[in-house]
Parts: structure tokens; C-alpha cells; sequence
């Protein structure tokens, strides 16, 4: 029996994120409504949280706490874009807070709490580990997205997102059980040993139902077809600042857990094995789940009047775009997405926050007309934002697109690719539907000037950047990414 | 900074973009300033095109000034930042600085909303057309392609007329759909060449050397998705249904650049990617897509006769006129390819103009109905006599620019090997009758005749601004159609590479590469002397 493997570096970031979101609630407990401190706070833990993620990038893969925590690069980078989306999430929440009267630091340290259980879930090398780590992503986003407590919509958000939360865990944990069974084991390195041979028949039976429970589970955490009906009602329904959250920074967190168990665990061996067995149908339901999303999502983002509802259709679409990595199983194009999309979608709902004001009076996109020429500071960046989700040459959403597209073409899924392209161009409609509004169409009131904090710039400021950046000069963080890939591949082998 | 004219000419306009931003948001500039700004600054490229026309050797081979920087490196992603000119895209970059200057001038009063933005939005469109034309990566390539939509798009859909919206959005899908299959083609390319360059000629050489070969169902497949893109930007009959609504809905600068540069991408990216790359199957389809260019050279010519709008008149002439285009480079003979050229520079001057000829009516008449006018030729000379000029040059009456690519197209398509080749010629020679009969008829309608309206009779004739943009380019409309050579020399080394990819190592082998004069036979001694003089140095 190997040693337990304790190693408080290996949780760093993890403990650095709870101690802050401990300390903000007892600081708002004592001192309440300081909203500055607490943000600033809370900023700062993220950010010594990034500084401890980046101390674990140059450790290979290594494991610790009786391997339930895997410490290698694809975790690290994940981390950090869950830690990006949440900074930018403080941000972006900062006026919404006044507004609302809500408790600021009870606000941070649900958002903290949220983020632990996200980089926990990135980093689980354990059935058991992402079992808590989702859990308690979910308990600190019902509370999250039922925080408008006199608003019906923000109940009902909550409600919905909790019901159908809670039988989404049910289906993984039932999976949990089965692949446990199958294998008698709920690591995933010693799972991965154990399906690379063969396996009696009724053990594949139980790993087959095992896993396709699991795929159930996960699908509805990243928003797929056909386990998405829950997401265009709870993204319309939870505050906007709090729906930039739940976009971006859970996604990513659960397409991290659906690549570590599906992509890296059960992968197409290529050899009579058990994995193997089972690779082929979870290849084919993924594929079905990818391009269901993208054609759904797309085409029925094109009906919606109401920009949220949009944006939630819109986000299933790009969780169909992602699919497409993880059956490449190239983790990097995915980490790069997520990445990209954070970025890309927060901006997006940073202006839609701050544009639909207390209690999201103003979220249809008809009340988006004459925007343009009359607050360029709104209109521009977020054209640049859609644009760049449509995927336009120049901006970080093409160059996110075309590795994923590329690489799925060199795995072998170009009828997948051309789909994905096609699609593509479906959403150009929509997306620019709302700067045709924007631009094109006059108000049929006088348009008000929203007055723009310093947060709001913030965020701006590193989203436009961000999403420039990686478009014209992604070589770096690829490079980055590469290292990471590689050391992956080194460690399991 | 020579070595690197082209970053320059490609980036300049982008700089200007930024400086008049900084203008507006600095120094509080006014919209005039705004207006005297963009002139000077798109006249920075413009002066780029003379060390640009100076330097370039109509005899060396491949790209010239070319640069070469890695851009995005990733395990087999290496994109690099490399651009050049050939005889194929030289043209085109000259072409695409002279209508942007030439545009603003067009719109000075025209545009009076948004000034900055307008602007702006022409500046980086201007960067977009310069990038596709000296890309040599088909990643940066693709991405000049795509950013050049959205300045265009905006343009249409602010400054536009009524329908500027539904002309905007189905402008972008018609070209969208297009380049999404064009990418798919692009990435699927990449792989067959081995999964490590974009650099495009190194995979042209790749075919051409018989390096990379296609299986003939994938060559056909990329053909289409390469085509597809290109043909619907021509446009080619049956995609041409975008083209109408864009041209006539957008403001004028919008139909120069849409009918002058953004036409001629489609033409050029078949005779860039899809003659040379896929030689097969376009031997395969070349049937077929002549025979398309036949019916959009009637067709055009056929529905123009019928419009009671001006603008959309000239706008269903284009379609007519880049039959031409289609027409020469699927006979790919020399002359064709030579005519196909010739006709888009032509073309996207003369229409071009013509364009702005509507646009300076229908600011003095707020309408662009051909029965509204007549008798112009009175109160407006000198409006009437450019119209006249350049109208003839659309028509490719002798002398004029028309002339010689279309006669270069119609002998190219008559000596090629293509089946039915001559009947192909016949048909498209009659369609010349037509277009002389539909523009003859309206300058007859326009200019000719009894004043019919009494609005028409004090209309004041083109002031200097407009003469500023209109006489450059009916001057330029004479002189090429009487010296075409100059333009002709330059595009002729391209061209017989092109044609040697295409049609195998057959040339090659009779005569080295590296003495292979401009073909002499082509314009006779004119281009003979040329050849000798320039062997003499």
C-alpha cells in the first residue's frame, strides 16, 4: 500500500480559495457591506491562487492524497481559466451588487466557494473527488443564481437549476457506482489500467451502463443536446453578472472532468480491450451529442428575443464545438477554447449587465437599437465580443475554432468539421442580428447613457485584450500548451 | 523600408484608421478635418503603388518582395506572416489603393452621418483588400478574406439606402457560406500536404511537381470547396443573387470597392488556388463553369436591358462582365488568362466609375430612375461626355479598356482546347451586342433627347471634386485601352507559370525557366522590343 501522499502544495490553490472565501464571509459577518474590501480581497485570493497554480506547472504529472489529486499542466491551465472567469466575474458583478443590495461579501464568497469546487473538479483523478467537486460547484450556484429572492424569474432559475442539478448528480453517482463495480476501482489512473485489457461480460455490461450514466451526467453540466433544456431558463432567469459565471468557469470545469474521464480514461486504444469496447460507443453518443448541439443550439438561438436566451442557445452551440475537441481528444485545443470563450462570453455579459440594469428590465435585444453611434464604448466592444463568438477571422474565437477544427480533421472527424463550419455561419446570423440592432436600427425612445465603473472598464479592458490577443499572437500560450501536452503524454506512458 | 513595401502598403491604411481616431478623440477634429485626413492618409498607400510599380520585375519568377516572418508556431500549425506580389496580385493592390482614394473623394457630401466611422470602417476595409491580394499563407490569407467583411458590412448597413439591412446580412451569409467551405477545404489541404505548411507556393509546387497528388474524388471536393468561395464573390450565375441587392443598396464608396476590389478576389482566388492546386478537376469542371459564365454573361446582359434603375442596371452589367472573367480563366490559354486579368482591372475601373456617376445624379436628384432623366447632355457637358467614355469602355468598344480583355478573352476561349470552344465564343460574343445595346440605350434615355423633367433643366454639371474622381479613371479607361502593354508585361511571367502548372511540365522542358521572355506573340512588337531591351540589361 502506497503512502498518503500528503502535499499541501499539490491543493494550493484550492486552500488559498477557501481560506479567502472563510475570511470574506467572517469579514462581512463583523463588518458588513464593505463591498471595496471584500472585492479587493477576494480579487487578491484569486490571484494568489493563480500564483499557486503556476508553481505546480513545472511538476509533471504527479499524484497525491492516495492519488485523488493529480497535480499536471492540464490541470493547471484549466485552473487558471476558471480563475480568469472568476476575477472577471467580481468585476463584472460590481455595479449589479449595489443595485441589488446584496450583501457583497456573502456574494464573493459564494463565488470563491464556486470556484474551489471547479478547480477541485479539474483537478480530480478520482470518481470520488469530481462527485464533491460538482457538488459543491452546484450548492454555491443555486444559491448564486437564486440571489434576486423577490424576483420570480431568479426562483424559478434556481429552482430548475437545482432540480434538474440534483438528477443530473443522481445519474453520475449511480454511474460512479457501476464503474466501480466494473472495475473495482473509482481512480482513474487504476480504472484506465484496468480497461486497457479485456474484461468478463458482465463487468463490460456495468461499465458500458456505468458510463453511459457518467456521460449523461456530464452532459447535462456542459449544456449539450439533448440535456440542455434546463439552460435557456436558467440563464435568463439568474442574474446576468451571475449567468456570465455559470457560461464560462463551471463549463470549463466540466469539460475538464469530461475529457479526464472520457478522453483520457476510456480512449479508442486501438487493441481488444475493454476501453476499446467501449470507446466505440461513447465515440458515436458524443458525436451524436456534438452535432445535436450545434444544430439546435444554432438554429434556435436565431428566434430568441431576449439577448440572455440568446446567449444560453449560443452556449450550447459552442459546447457542440467543444465536443468535437474532446472526441479528438486533443485537451489542449479544448483548454484553448475555454479559455477563449471565457474571455469572449464575460465580455459579452459584462455589457449585457450592465445595459439591462436593476433587476434585468432591459434584456431584449429590440432595446439594443441605436446603441451604437450613441454609447460606442457599449456597442463596440460588444461587436467585437459576437464577432468574435462567430468566430471572425483576426479574433481569438477563429483561431479557438480552427485548432479545434483542425485537429479534429487530423483524428479523423472531418464530416464533424464541416458541420461545425456550416454551423458556424448559422451563427453569424444571430450574432449579428444584435449588431444589425445596434447599429442599424434607430430607438424608438431616447436612449440613456449608462455610466461606466472602473470594474466595468477593468474587465473590459482585459477582455478586448484578451480576445485580440490570442487572435493575432496566440503562439505563446500555444507554445505553453504544447510543453503541457507533452509532459501529459510522457507521464502516461 | 523597402524591404518591407508591402507591410507598409498593407498597414498603412490601418494606421490611418487609428490616427483619425486618435484625431477625433485628441484633438476634437471636425468632420471636414476628418474628411481632408482620410483623403491625405489613403493617399499614403496610392503613393506606395509607384515604388511598388517601380520595383517590381515583370521577368523574375514567383513572388517578389517578399516577407517572411513566423507567426503562430505550433507543433505543424506554422503560420507564418509572408506576403509578396506577383504578376497575378500586382494589378489588384494598385487597383485597390486607387478606388479607396478615390471612394472617399466620391462620398465626400454624400456621407454626412457618422463621418469618422465611415471612414474608418474604409480605411481597414482598404487593409482587408491589400492582405488578401499580397497574402501568400493561406491562414493569413483566409483571415485578410474574412476581415474584409465585416468594414464592408457596416458600411452597407449604415450608410446604405432603404434595403440596406436585408443587403448587408445576406451579403455576409452568401460570402460566409462560401468561406466556411473554403476552410474546411483549407484545413483539409493542409493535411494532405503533409500537416505542416500553409505556405502557398510551396504546396502549388508541391502539385506541380507531382509531390503532392490528390485522389480525384478529395481534388474534386477541394475544387468545390475552393470554387465556391470564389464563384459566389465573381459572382457566377446561379450565386450572383447577393450581388444586385449589395450594389444597389450601398452607398456609393461601397458599390466602387464592391464592383472594383471585392469582385475581383473571387476571379483572383481561382486563378490563384484552384487552377494551379487542382488541375484535374478543373479540367473536369471546366465545361461546366464555362458554361455558367456563357449564361451569366447573357443573362446579365439581359436583365440589365430591362432595368428601370440605374444602379441596378450597372449592378446586373457585372454580372455580365465577370462572365468574362469566369470564361477566360477556365480556357486557360495564355490570352484567356491574359483577358481575365485585364477585363477585372478594366471592369473594376469602369464600373467602378460608373457607379459613381449614379452617385452623382442621384445626389442632385435623389433618384436613380432612368425615366427621370433625359436630355442631360445640356445642362451637364462635361458629366455627359465622362458617362459617355466610360460607358463605352464598359460596352469594350475598341480603343476603350472593355475592348481588350474581352477580346482577349473571346480569342483565348476560341484558340483553348475546351470542348465546344468555339460555340462558347460565339455565344459570348453576342452577348456584346447586347451590353452595347442596353448601355447605348441608356446613355441614349439619360443624356440624349428632349428635357423631360423640368427639375433636370438647371441641374448643375460635376463640380471639381467630382471631376477629381471621375477623370482620373476615364483617363485611365483611354490609356489602357490604347496601351495595354504596360499592364500586360507585368502580368505575363505569371501567367505562363500559372499556365505551365496547369497544363504540366510541357513548357518547361522546351525552354529554361530562368530565359523565358514575356511572349512575344501576344502583342506584337511592342512587347518584342520590350523582351529584347529588358534580355539587354
Amino acid at each position: 500500500m502506497e503512502s498518503l501522499g500528503i502535499n499541501y502544495r499539490a491543493i494550493g490553490p484550492e486552500l488559498v480559495l477557501t481560506v479567502t472565501g472563510v475570511l470574506v464571509m467572517l469579514l462581512e459577518a463583523f463588518s458588513p457591506g464593505k463591498k471595496v474590501r471584500d472585492g479587493i480581497l477576494a480579487a487578491a485570493g484569486i490571484v494568489l491562487a493563480g500564483v499557486a497554480a503556476l508553481a505546480l506547472w513545472e511538476e509533471g504529472p504527479v499524484t497525491a492524497f492516495s492519488r485523488m489529486v493529480i497535480v499536471d499542466g492540464f490541470r493547471v491551465f484549466f485552473t487558471l481559466v476558471i480563475l480568469l472567469g472568476t476575477l472577471l466575474t467580481i468585476f463584472v458583478s460590481w455595479g449589479f451588487l449595489d443595485e441589488e443590495r446584496i450583501p457583497p461579501g456573502e456574494y464573493f464568497a459564494l463565488l470563491l466557494f464556486g470556484a474551489v469546487g471547479m478547480t477541485l473538479l479539474v483537478a480530480g483523478n478520482d470518481l470520488m473527488i469530481l462527485f464533491l467537486a460538482l457538488e459543491t460547484i452546484t450548492i454555491a450556484t443555486y444559491v448564486l443564481a437564486g440571489y434576486r429572492r423577490e424576483d420570480l424569474r431568479s426562483t424559478e432559475s434556481a429552482l430548475k437549476y437545482f432540480l434538474l442539478g440534483a438528477f443530473s448528480s443522481a445519474f453520475l453517482l449511480y454511474g460512479i457506482a457501476l464503474l466501480y463495480g466494473a472495475t473495482r476501482t473509482t481512480n482513474l489512473a487504476e480504472m484506465a489500467r484496468v480497461v486497457s485489457g479485456p474484461l468478463g461480460q458482465a463487468e463490460i455490461v456495468l461499465l458500458m451502463a456505468g458510463a453511459a450514466m457518467l456521460l449523461i451526467g456530464f452532459g447535462f453540466k456542459v449544456t449539450t443536446v439533448p440535456f440542455h433544456v434546463w439552460t435557456p431558463d436558467v440563464y435568463e432567469g439568474a442574474p446576468t453578472p451571475v449567468t456570465a459565471f455559470l457560461s464560462t468557469a463551471p463549463k470549463a470545469a466540466g469539460f475538464a472532468a469530461f475529457l479526464r474521464v472520457f478522453s483520457l480514461t476510456f480512449p479508442p486504444l486501438g487493441i481488444e480491450s475493454a476501453a476499446d469496447q467501449l470507446a466505440s460507443h461513447w465515440v458515436a453518443a458524443v458525436t451524436a451529442m456534438s452535432i445535436l448541439s450545434m444544430t439546435f443550439g444554432n438554429f434556435i438561438a436565431i428566434a430568441q428575443t431576449n439577448i440572455k436566451r440568446m446567449l444560453a442557445y449560443s452556449s450550447i452551440a459552442h459546447a457542440g464545438y467543444v465536443l468535437i475537441g474532446v472526441l479528438a481528444r486533443d485537451w489542449a485545443a479544448v483548454a484553448f477554447y475555454m479559455l477563449v470563450y471565457t474571455i469572449m462570453n464575460l465580455g459579452c455579459f459584462a455589457i449585457v449587465a450592465l445595459w439591462a440594469r436593476r433587476g434585468d428590465e432591459r434584456v431584449l435585444i429590440a432595446e439594443y437599437a441605436g446603441l451604437g453611434f450613441r454609447q460606442p464604448l457599449l456597442s463596440f466592444p460588444l461587436a467585437i465580443f459576437l464577432v468574435s463568438l462567430a468566430g471572425f477571422p483576426g479574433t481569438a474565437g477563429f483561431v479557438a475554432k480552427f485548432w479545434l477544427f483542425k485537429s479534429a480533421w487530423g483524428a479523423g472527424f472531418p464530416e464533424l468539421v464541416i458541420i461545425g463550419v456550416l454551423m458556424t455561419v448559422v451563427s453569424v446570423y444571430y450574432y449579428l442580428y444584435v449588431v444589425i440592432v445596434m447599429f442599424f436600427r434607430e430607438p424608438k425612445e431616447e436612449v440613456p447613457r449608462v455610466p461606466l465603473s472602473r470594474a466595468f472598464v477593468a474587465a473590459m479592458v482585459v477582455a478586448l485584450v484578451g480576445v485580440f490577443y490570442l487572435g493575432l499572437l496566440p503562439t505563446r500560450v500555444f507554445a505553453v500548451l504544447n510543453t503541457a501536452q507533452n509532459l501529459l503524454a510522457i507521464g502516461q506512458r | 523600408m523597402k524591404e518591407h513595401l508591402l507591410s507598409w502598403l498593407t498597414f498603412a491604411p490601418t494606421a490611418g484608421a487609428l490616427l483619425l481616431l486618435f484625431a477625433r478623440v485628441l484633438m476634437g477634429a471636425r468632420e471636414e478635418t476628418i474628411r481632408r485626413l482620410a483623403l491625405a492618409l489613403s493617399l499614403v498607400p496610392l503613393g506606395l503603388c509607384v515604388p511598388l510599380l517601380l520595383r517590381f520585375d515583370p521577368m523574375a519568377s514567383g513572388p517578389q518582395m517578399v516577407e517572411r516572418v513566423p507567426w503562430i508556431r505550433f507543433f505543424g500549425f506554422n503560420v507564418d506572416y509572408f506576403v509578396g506580389v506577383d504578376g497575378l496580385s500586382l494589378w489588384f493592390v494598385v487597383l485597390s489603393a486607387l478606388l479607396v482614394t478615390i471612394s472617399i473623394l466620391a462620398s465626400w457630401r454624400a456621407i454626412d452621418q457618422h463621418v469618422l466611422a465611415f471612414h474608418v470602417f474604409l480605411l481597414l476595409l482598404e487593409t482587408g483588400l491589400i492582405g488578401v491580394f499580397v497574402a501568400l499563407d493561406l491562414f493569413l490569407f483566409f483571415i485578410f478574406w474574412e476581415v474584409m467583411l465585416v468594414p464592408m458590412y457596416f458600411l452597407i448597413g449604415i450608410w446604405g439606402y432603404e434595403r440596406r439591412v436585408y443587403a448587408a446580412v445576406k451579403f455576409i451569409i452568401y460570402t460566409m457560406v462560401g468561406s466556411a467551405l473554403m476552410l474546411a477545404a483549407i484545413i483539409s489541404l493542409y493535411y494532405l500536404n503533409g500537416g505542416t505548411t500553409f505556405d502557398i507556393p510551396a504546396i502549388t509546387e508541391n502539385v506541380r511537381a507531382g509531390r503532392l497528388v490528390l485522389d480525384p474524388a478529395t481534388e474534386r471536393w477541394l475544387f468545390w470547396g475552393f470554387a465556391l468561395a470564389f464563384l459566389i464573390k465573381v459572382p457566377l450565375f446561379p450565386f450572383h443573387t447577393w450581388l444586385p441587392d449589395a450594389h444597389v443598396e450601398a452607398p456609393t464608396a461601397g458599390s466602387v470597392i464592391l464592383a472594383g476590389v471585392l469582385l475581383k478576389m473571387g476571379g483572383y482566388g481561382l486563378l490563384r488556388f484552384n487552377l494551379p492546386l487542382f488541375p484535374q478537376a478543373t479540367e473536369e469542371f471546366a465545361g461546366l463553369l464555362c458554361g455558367l459564365a456563357i449564361l451569366s454573361i447573357i443573362y446579365g446582359a439581359l436583365v440589365s436591358m430591362v432595368q428601370p434603375d440605374l444602379k441596378k442596371l450597372i449592378a446586373y452589367s457585372s454580372v455580365s462582365h465577370m462572365g468574362f472573367v469566369v470564361l477566360g480563366i477556365m480556357a486557360r490559354t495564355e490570352m484567356g488568362l491574359q483577358g481575365a486579368i485585364f477585363q477585372m482591372l478594366s471592369h473594376g475601373i469602369s464600373t467602378g466609375a460608373l457607379f459613381i456617376i449614379v452617385g452623382v445624379l442621384s445626389e442632385r436628384r435623389h433618384t436613380r430612375w432612368i425615366a427621370e432623366f433625359g436630355g442631360l447632355a445640356r445642362p451637364m457637358p462635361v458629366f455627359s461626355a465622362l458617362f459617355g467614355i466610360l460607358a463605352l469602355a464598359s460596352v469594350a468598344l475598341p480603343t476603350l479598356s472593355g475592348f481588350v480583355g474581352e477580346f482577349l478573352v473571346l480569342v483565348g476561349t476560341y484558340t483553348s482546347e475546351l470542348a465546344h470552344a468555339r460555340a462558347y465564343t460565339v455565344l459570348a460574343a453576342t452577348a456584346m451586342i447586347f451590353s452595347a445595346a442596353y448601355m447605348l440605350w441608356t446613355l441614349e434615355r439619360v443624356l440624349f433627347g428632349e428635357i423631360t423633367r423640368e427639375e433636370n433643366r438647371h441641374l448643375p454639371d460635376v463640380n471639381g471634386r467630382e471631376r477629381l474622381t471621375l477623370i482620373p479613371l476615364a483617363v485611365l479607361v483611354i490609356v489602357m485601352g490604347v496601351l495595354p502593354n504596360p499592364i500586360l508585361r507585368r502580368t505575363d511571367r505569371a501567367i505562363l507559370e500559372l499556365k505551365q502548372a496547369v497544363r504540366g511540365a510541357v513548357l518547361v522542358q522546351s525552354e529554361p525557366l530562368g530565359r523565358r521572355a514575356p511572349n512575344p506573340a501576344l502583342f506584337g512588337s511592342a512587347a518584342r522590343e520590350q523582351a529584347e531591351s529588358m534580355r539587354r540589361r
